[in-house]
């Protein structure tokens, strides 16, 4: 795909959306593949029970993700997430439990400033990358600092506790056996297959990741455009806080350190290229669920600790390299 | 390289300014601490903050840490502080081989240094040469404290599993250490042991597939109070009320949890007045007392609803 999308965006929308479903087979064949294999050889991963955990425990990252998809399309990438969750988990932890408010208003107020902040950071990594033409790499590496510092700052580094009762039951609360946290990141991947398939901005964020130039020179606004993207993930990571703390009940100044590194994870092993222009949500879903799975089933397996973490990153490799071949042959 | 030499001569000089600036008798002790953005070490700060203004007849130069890992900002403060001639060094390493040597530098500057926290390898101080006491926890006493608690409660044969602390470092190989005592002591069955990187989120996930994997868990000793946390939040989403947790540090986060039974205990060893303990001990020696001498063990506590 090149700049001719902008000049006949009908067809190249229906040639992508067929090349990724051949990109997204391959991902969901690999995890039918763990799934097959760690139903076998545990008798506890195919019960309702570890499959709602199961769920739970990807939601944060597929959360994260969600975001970071949007950032590496158009050829960006964002260090800061996991530190700005935090941030946003801490500053909503102290207007949760701000005196004086009835546990409606609380949540809310939480619900609130979660965002809020998150969008903010977000608004601040796309304006400066943007603007100065700057590697987000290094602009979201300042800003994984920034948030971590501030989020260190507002909570003086103390754990904040006792959120309403009401936030708590969201967090455990379930639907058919599946988490309502989950319901909502579900959500979240079905919003952003629809702004990226079939809105203007999300086909014009394929086309930067492409072909800037080209974008800038059919007199399409990129600044803003990647402002958008950035913002998109700096809202992701406030959603993320929210389900932190309502799965915790506590805001931690230290959550979500090395979380920016699995969202990229699952984004890549879904099959969205890392120099951006190529990809999609859907695959970041199945990648999430791998990488979830694959932490799941190693401990249900009874390997230990180091053993699961060699085996993990050799899994990301093999995605990749996968992905390389399935690139080369599914543009032919 | 120019440009960092320029760096390094402007900051000497500013560690000398700042050292000739208390021309007053006072004398002047350096604080490094580990990271903090740990909560445990946070609280030391305020505590020997505290401590100072109370005394006040000494000066307090802290230093932290930008995470756990980061050896390199310890060995820094420790050359800046001899630059700076303080009369004390009080010290929890982040590495306990790798401060060894500059600890070495500063005693033969003539500073006089207290190792407190996590105590300095004994094997890595033979070999410098370097005799040098401890001031401390006893993290292996104090979690086996928290693991007979648990191991009364159960009795023989009580199926647990342990939620480890970062891999490599010392408290957490000493606490899993004192958890495995109590096992041996109470004849505990002992199903499965896993790091959670002292995190609430990771302990939450793992504890998760660990009750999976077996459902017939009993007991659970986690190596901080923020694992204990996810622990606690895990067995509520699983509907279980009948898995005993136990936990270590005492952070004011769990002390609910211990009133309404959700934890069994949990282990003070009174951080916020640990440094300025040892700031005391130092200071004693600064004025001339006799130098410490192989373990000053300092107080634990088990804490638990009554």
């Amino acid at each position: 795909m090149t700049s001719q999308t902008m000049t006949e965006p009908v067809p190249a929308q229906a040639r992508l959306s067929v090349r990724s479903v051949l990109q997204n087979a391959g991902i969901g064949l690999a995890l039918l593949a763990l799934i097959l294999f760690f139903s076998v050889f545990t008798e506890h991963f195919l019960t309702p029970n570890n499959i709602t955990n199961i769920l739970t425990q990807i939601t944060i990252n597929l959360v994260l993700a969600v975001g970071m998809t949007f950032v590496i399309l158009i050829g960006g990438i964002d260090l800061s997430v996991g530190s700005v969750m935090a941030f946003a988990a801490v500053v909503a932890g102290k207007a949760i439990t701000l005196p004086g408010f009835g546990p409606a208003e609380a949540i809310a107020l939480a619900i609130v400033a979660a965002t809020v902040t998150g969008v903010a950071c977000g608004i601040f990594n796309g304006v400066v990358s943007a603007y100065w033409a700057l590697p987000s790499f290094i602009i979201t590496l300042g800003m994984l600092n920034i948030a971590r510092g501030a989020a260190l700052q507002v909570s003086d580094a103390q754990t904040i506790y006792s959120f309403p009762f009401a936030f708590e039951e969201f967090g455990s609360s379930m639907v058919y056996g599946v988490p309502v946290v989950f319901l909502v990141a579900l959500l979240l991947v079905l919003v952003a297959w629809f702004i990226l398939n079939f809105t203007v901005f999300g086909r014009l964020l394929y086309g930067i990741g492409n072909n800037e130039e080209a974008v800038r020179l059919a007199g399409h606004p990129v600044f803003w455009y990647k402002v958008a993207a950035f913002t998109i993930c700096g809202f992701t990571a406030g959603i993320a806080a929210i389900v932190y703390m309502a799965r915790l009940n506590i805001s931690s100044p230290i959550a979500g350190i090395g979380f920016e590194l699995n969202a990229i994870a699952a984004v890549i092993i879904g099959g969205t290229s890392l120099s951006g222009g190529r990809g999609s949500v859907i695959g970041t879903l199945l990648g999430a669920f791998i990488i979830g799975v694959l932490a799941n089933g190693l401990i249900l397996i009874g390997l230990s600790d180091f053993m699961r973490q060699m085996i993990t990153g050799v899994v990301i490799i093999i995605a990749v390299v996968l992905d390389y071949y399935r690139a080369k042959y599914t543009s032919k | 390289m120019k440009l960092f030499k320029i760096a390094a001569a402007a900051a000497t000089g500013l560690a000398l300014l700042a050292g000739s600036a208390q021309a007053d008798d006072k004398p002047v002790v350096g604080l490094i601490m580990k990271s903090l953005a740990n909560e445990f070490f946070q609280n030391m700060l305020v505590g020997a903050q505290a401590h100072e203004e109370k005394r006040g007849d000494y000066k307090l130069l802290a230093v932290g840490m930008q995470n756990e890992t980061d050896f390199e900002s310890q060995i820094n403060a420790v050359e800046n502080f001899i630059t700076q001639g303080v009369d004390a060094i009080v010290v929890a390493p982040a590495d306990s081989r790798a401060m060894v040597r500059p600890l070495k530098k500063a005693m033969a500057a003539g500073i006089v240094v207290v190792n407190f926290d996590v105590a300095l390898d004994a094997d890595a101080k033979k070999q410098q040469n370097v005799d040098l006491a401890f001031v401390g926890p006893d993290n292996r006493g104090g979690a086996k404290l928290a693991g007979d608690a648990l191991g009364k409660k159960l009795g023989a044969g009580g199926k647990v599993v342990i939620i480890e602390g970062n891999p490599g470092a010392d408290n957490a190989n000493e606490r899993r250490l004192g958890f495995e005592d109590s096992v041996a002591e109470y004849k505990l069955d002992l199903l499965d042991s896993r790091t959670a990187h002292w995190e609430t989120e990771e302990a939450n996930t793992v504890f998760s597939n660990m009750l999976t994997a077996h459902p017939d868990i009993q007991g659970v000793m986690a190596a901080n109070d923020s694992m204990a946390i996810g622990v606690v939040k895990a067995l509520e989403s699983a509907g279980r009320d009948d898995i005993v947790v136990v936990g270590f540090d005492n952070i004011p986060a769990v002390g609910p949890m211990i009133e309404d039974g959700r934890m069994l205990a949990t282990v003070d060893q009174f951080g916020t007045d640990m440094a300025a303990n040892s700031i005391d001990l130092a200071l004693e020696v600064v004025k001339g007392g006799a130098p410490l001498e192989g373990w000053v063990k300092t107080p634990i506590e088990l804490v638990t609803a009554n």
